[in-house]
């Protein structure tokens, strides 16, 4: 089955959100001002990706999409932005017409056109968040504000690292990290420091950062298929890490909701395999770096320990061959 | 509210023994048959110090009684039950829906405590051992490892899936 294996890999690397910026990682409240405000992104793999998760919604909507029935307005709240947003950067694209609350969105990609009453979530297919997010290929989380912190109610997750919308329904944002082991470089608690940051951000002016972590030969990696992809990691060679191992970014908007004061978090998830990485030699060189240097615990984690070596091995060879034909010249 | 408390084995409401929380206006005390000797001790130990009044339940036919006992109490009431596990959750989160925090009560379990994993194949919960680490669900059979993290709004810990040596997958 296609949930199993992943088949698609950023093409125009201009669009790859590469997470490196020094030669070594460690968790740190990374957030920076998003210079574009515009979110929505069409890239040469738009097609199979939306086409992906639908699918994906289709298979195992427990799975992929959850919600507490009294958030249909906030959602109504997501969907007008990013329909918004879509139809006013790409206009080719996407386009709405609003007449009063009669409400119309084509998507020319798909050759698409929905009618639908604002509010009214009876006259649409899926719910409000549901709906319009399987026009993007981004995931969609819906955190709501309460008494200082955020709650996860909408969420809309096709691409997990370890990200269950069931599981993680419901909780806090201190909850949702509770397994990250969320230390600085200071050697601080990052989760409280974060927290509060998300506390002060505010309508109009949206933050962004890159998380990143590495799969081998997935699409994701979820607790629902774990007893999967567990065992799966240790086939990984250093003779087969290029082409099975992926470095697989997370592109994480955070977005201040005007009226319903929730945070709305914007996830673009895109894959290159280890051995595209010599395309650019400053991504090849940082990640090398990067990798030869993971703390355990953070290796752990994020379930990347089983494969790691194997990864680092990968590269040293392309490193050394590279080397090695330098010194011939 | 889906973010409102719920007793469960580590809940910081239960403890092994009550503390007077002396700063407080009055205490309730509620017990049912398995918690009154418990009951008994706590309140004579704090006898001439704070306001009391007590309980004494048999169960669920008791509902009523417990819901409108608590909603009489004034700001400042600080709660204590001493029951066996369901009596208890059945106090407990009518406390709660009367909108009771955590931190105004304490609660002594009598007997075992009930503890919950939630499976990540099929989203059930099945009861667990107490110290069990490992557990089968009892409603897909997959065999799962009790994780430390806890959902309220799915009333389990996480119950992540694993093949154990020997056994066939169930599904993907
Ligand atoms: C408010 C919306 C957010 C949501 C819904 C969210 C959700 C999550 C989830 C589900 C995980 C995986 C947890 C697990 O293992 O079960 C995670 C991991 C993590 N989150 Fe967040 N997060 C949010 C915001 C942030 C922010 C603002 C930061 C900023 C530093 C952050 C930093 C991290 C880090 C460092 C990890 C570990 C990832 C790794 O090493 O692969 N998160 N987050
Ligand atoms: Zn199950």
């Amino acid at each position: 089955m296609f949930t199993q294996s992943l088949d698609f890999k950023t093409t125009d690397l201009n669009t790859f959100p590469f997470p490196f910026t020094s030669g070594n990682y460690r968790y740190s409240n990374d957030l920076k001002k998003l210079s574009n405000v515009n979110c929505i992104e069409v890239t040469p793999e738009y097609k199979l990706q939306v086409e992906t998760k639908r699918r994906l919604l289709e298979e195992q909507p427990h799975i992929r999409f959850q919600s507490f029935s009294h958030t249909m307005e906030m959602q109504w709240e997501v969907l007008e932005m990013l329909i918004d947003m879509a139809a006013d950067r790409y206009p080719e694209h996407f386009e709405v017409i609003k007449d009063g609350d009669k409400w119309t969105f084509k998507n020319h990609i798909f050759g698409e056109t929905d009618s639908f009453v604002y509010g009214d979530a009876s006259t649409l297919p899926n719910e409000p968040l549901d709906y319009i997010g399987r026009h993007f290929h981004n995931d969609f989380v819906l955190m709501v504000h309460r008494d200082s912190n955020f709650y996860l109610e909408v969420g809309q997750v096709s691409y997990a690292a370890l990200f269950s919308a069931n599981w993680n329904k419901g909780m806090s944002f201190d909850e949702i990290h509770a397994p990250v082991p969320f230390v600085s470089r200071k050697g601080d608690e990052l989760a409280d420091r974060v927290r509060k940051f998300l506390l002060s951000i505010e309508p109009g002016k949206p933050w962004t950062r890159i998380n990143w972590n590495l799969m081998a030969d997935r699409w994701d990696v979820n607790y629902e298929t774990m007893d999967v992809w567990g065992p799966q990691r240790s086939e990984i060679t250093p003779e087969n890490a290029g082409k099975l191992v992926r470095l697989r970014v997370e592109e994480q908007k955070f977005y201040r909701m005007p009226r319903s004061n929730a945070i709305l978090f914007v996830l673009n998830t895109q894959f290159l395999p280890l051995e595209d990485l010599t395309l650019r030699q400053e991504w090849f060189d940082l990640t090398y770096s990067v990798l030869q240097d993971i703390p355990g615990p953070m290796a752990e984690y994020k379930g990347i320990a089983p494969f790691l070596p194997q990864s680092v091995e990968y590269l040293r060879s392309i490193d050394e061959k590279k080397k090695a034909k330098i010194n011939n010249k | 509210m889906y973010n409102s408390p719920v007793l469960f084995d580590k809940s910081i409401t239960i403890v092994n023994k009550f503390t007077p929380r002396n700063e407080r206006r009055k205490f309730v005390v509620i017990s049912d048959q398995a918690g009154y000797d418990q009951a008994k001790s706590f309140t004579s130990e704090i006898e001439g110090t704070v306001p009391v009044e007590c309980l004494s339940i048999n169960g669920m036919e008791d509902k009523e009684e417990i819901k409108r006992l608590i909603l009489s109490q004034k700001m400042g009431t600080q709660f204590y039950i001493a029951a066996a596990w369901n009596n208890a959750v059945m106090i407990f989160s009518l406390g709660v829906e009367a909108g009771l925090s955590e931190a105004e009560i304490q609660t002594v379990i009598i007997g075992p405590k009930r503890r919950y994993v939630y499976c990540m194949k099929c989203f059930e919960v099945s009861e667990v051992e107490e110290e069990a680490e490992i557990a089968e669900c009892d409603h897909c059979k997959a065999s799962l490892e009790i994780g430390p993290f806890y959902s309220i709004v799915r009333e389990g810990y996480i119950g992540y899936p694993y093949i154990p040596i020997g056994k066939v997958e169930v599904g993907s």
